[in-house]
């Protein structure tokens, strides 16, 4: 009965008309970055941050969390309706949902993301308010041993076991680790790679490190390498489901959300796996005249599963995030950031000192849903008119963005340069394919497993053993090893069998 | 659009870079006190760490390079006159310049300057043809009528400071 108190109370705080506008408006703001291509989430939250230095904590965690799922709403509409993906998330939901536009069936693949994306998060809203209050009950019990490793869980999956290399991924997660190096040193306060700057000792801003590698690096992509791009955009109709349609997608729904919640909850990163999970299961089991239309005409699962595991799995990640400080995603290490704004630490303690906060928060979650269907099922047509905006336009409006972000949060001249130093890194890192991700988010957690790993080696007084030692923090060694290890051995195996 | 085989001199190239930024590193870490503590390491323990791993990612990654090429990359897109140089140059300078007058020309102006100086590298990447000075001049205004807006609402409504041209604090 807690719970029901405390989200009570959360939604007497976020029900406040100021704190419903600020919802709104960060609603509506996600859905207009997830249906343009070329600013995610992850940018949009970066370039917001300064305003942390004046809006109250409250408001802006409420409005970077309507960023943050808004623009899974509105990712669908732009890969149903153009090729592109509007967001990384939506790369599953462009397969079929394309194939839907092109056979004229454009407003049902777009009914069923908008009423899908709702189920789905309002469901794993509903798994983070029984679940979250849990999980962080239990973690208090977790010392600095078991954080060092679950961060290190962490940072591995991000780098080495999600993406294409290893090796590429672990030299991405290590130029983040040194850009978190610069500043003060969490436990001596002794200054680190600063070279004198007074700017470096609180350390390189995250928003010059986000908005540099994710927006300037793709317009400048985009000016250098992109030269004329083809767009087809497909027809609109209404956008309506048929009986039909409602019976093939809410099983398809229910199981994406199976998938994808517990995916957000652990620290395995992104919503790439879920999403390809759930699109294979809904044509493994499709039948008869359903298997036909994938890849043909496109079948309606094929966009309600995935799209549904998709917003599922953003919802849920705010799980680890909120009780163990953990970010899996860009988003929710840019998310991570604002908290540190405010010089919250999220973590196990965040649910008893910042209680009014977090349940305000969750509270938002269902608000900023309901929302969000209004936003993307009868307004659908407005967002449609962004795709309509020229990339020159579009790229060069992003910049003044960048730079509201960029200068906004220090007032130095000096970060813009600096922006567009990590722009043209960015641009290097995408031309020979280094992921992105693994540099925010080791940015980030760098310094905080840092201090976690020298905590739990005074406890153990300067003796290593102390990680494998304690039950907990040995099974989470064991499995870092097997993620690390299981890919190669089946792979190994694999190439041994066709030999 | 063509797409293009990946370089192993330049791959090669930027394994090296990595390895000298690890490097840089270590020979930074070399000025970071090891007082330790009762943790037996001190805050010189992860500097070492990362310049160890990024010396030995840059060996990898030119190993990897040497081999024939890195593993499983993306394709590389390239117009088929080549990377727009040109454009790159323009959006370059639309952002240093960003730099180098937002203090003293203001936001508003300062932005519109490196709107109209990116839309025209993005115009000429496009190969449009409308892509003299008066759209560029267009884009300008186009510039303005974004930046303004922003400005306002940062400094007027969030009370979050951006450089103005003039003490009014409205321009």
């Amino acid at each position: 009965m807690d719970i029901w108190q405390q989200l009570l109370g959360g939604f007497a705080t976020a029900g406040t008309p100021i704190n419903l506008l600020w919802s709104l408006v960060g609603c509506a703001l996600g859905t207009a970055v997830g249906v343009l291509p070329g600013i995610g989430p992850a940018t949009a939250v970066a370039m917001l941050l300064p305003i942390t230095a004046k809006v109250d904590a409250t408001a802006s965690m409420i409005f970077f969390a309507g960023i943050y799922y808004g623009a899974m709403y509105g990712g669908s509409t732009t890969s149903i309706l153009l090729n592109t993906p509007g967001e990384t998330a939506s790369m599953v939901t462009a397969m079929e949902g394309n194939k839907m536009a092109k056979s004229g069936r454009a407003g049902a693949a777009l009914a069923t993301a908008a009423i899908g994306s709702f189920v789905a998060g309002t469901i794993a809203t509903v798994f983070v308010t029984l679940f979250a209050p849990l999980v962080a009950n239990y973690a208090v019990k977790l010392g600095p041993p078991e954080y060092f490793c679950l961060m290190l869980l962490a940072l591995t999956t991000v780098s080495a076991v999600l993406g294409q290399s290893t090796l590429r991924g672990l030299t991405s997660l290590f130029i983040g680790l040194a850009a978190g190096l610069v500043g003060m040193d969490q436990i001596t306060g002794q200054a680190r790679y600063t070279g004198g700057v007074p700017e470096l000792l609180d350390g390189v801003e995250i928003v010059l490190v986000a908005v540099g590698l994710f927006a300037v690096a793709e317009a400048l992509h985009a000016v250098l390498f992109e030269g004329r791009v083809e767009e087809s955009r497909n027809r609109m109709g209404l956008v309506s489901m048929s009986a039909l349609d409602w019976r093939r997608s809410i099983p398809a729904w229910l199981r994406g959300t199976a998938i994808g919640a517990p995916f957000g909850c652990i620290p395995a990163g992104g919503t790439e796996i879920p999403t390809f999970l759930s699109y294979a299961t809904e044509k493994k089991l499709a039948t008869g005249d359903a298997l036909a239309e994938f890849g043909t005409t496109g079948a309606i699962e094929g966009v309600a599963g995935p799209e549904a595991a998709n917003n599922a799995t953003v919802t849920t990640a705010l799980i680890p995030l909120l009780t163990l400080g953990i970010p899996v995603s860009n988003t929710t290490a840019v998310l991570l950031g604002a908290f540190q704004n405010y010089g919250i630490q999220p973590g196990p303690q965040l649910f008893s000192s910042s209680a009014a906060l977090v349940w305000a928060l969750i509270a938002s979650l269902y608000i900023g849903n309901v929302m969000l269907l209004v936003l993307n099922l009868p307004l659908v047509g407005l967002w449609v008119k962004l795709l309509k905006v020229p990339r020159p336009q579009l790229y060069a409006g992003i910049l003044v963005f960048a730079t509201v972000g960029a200068y906004g949060m220090r007032q130095s001249a000096f970060d813009l340069v600096l922006l567009y130093a990590i722009g043209v890194l960015g641009l290097v890192m995408r031309r020979f394919s280094f992921p992105t991700a693994p540099v925010v988010v080791g940015m980030i957690l760098g310094p905080l497993a840092e201090a976690q790993m020298r905590n739990a080696l005074s406890i153990g007084e300067g003796n290593w053993l102390v990680f494998v030692q304690r039950p907990m923090s040995l099974a989470i060694l064991l499995v870092i090893a097997a993620v690390l290890l299981l890919p190669r051995l089946l792979k190994n195996r694999a190439a041994r069998l066709k030999s | 659009m063509i797409t293009q085989r990946h370089s192993p001199a330049r791959q090669t190239f930027l394994g090296a870079a990595v390895a000298v930024v690890g490097l840089a590193i270590g020979w930074g870490a070399t000025s970071i006190s090891s007082e330790a503590g009762y943790a037996g390491v001190g805050p010189n323990f992860l500097p070492w760490v990362v310049a160890l791993a990024l010396v030995c990612c840059g060996i990898g990654l030119i190993r990897a390079a040497r081999a024939g090429g890195y593993a499983d990359m993306d394709d590389l897109t390239t117009p088929a006159a080549g990377p727009y140089w040109r454009g790159f140059a323009w959006m370059s300078a639309g952002l240093l310049l960003n730099a180098l007058l937002i203090t003293h020309i203001g936001f508003i102006v300062s932005c519109a300057l490196c709107f109209a100086c990116a839309a025209r590298g993005l115009r000429g990447a496009e190969q449009q043809t409308a892509r003299g000075w008066a759209v560029t001049l267009r884009d300008a205004f186009s510039g303005v009528a974004i930046s303004a807006p922003v400005f306002w609402l940062f400094t007027q409504f969030l009370a979050i400071s951006l450089p103005a041209l003039t003490q009014s604090g409205w321009l």
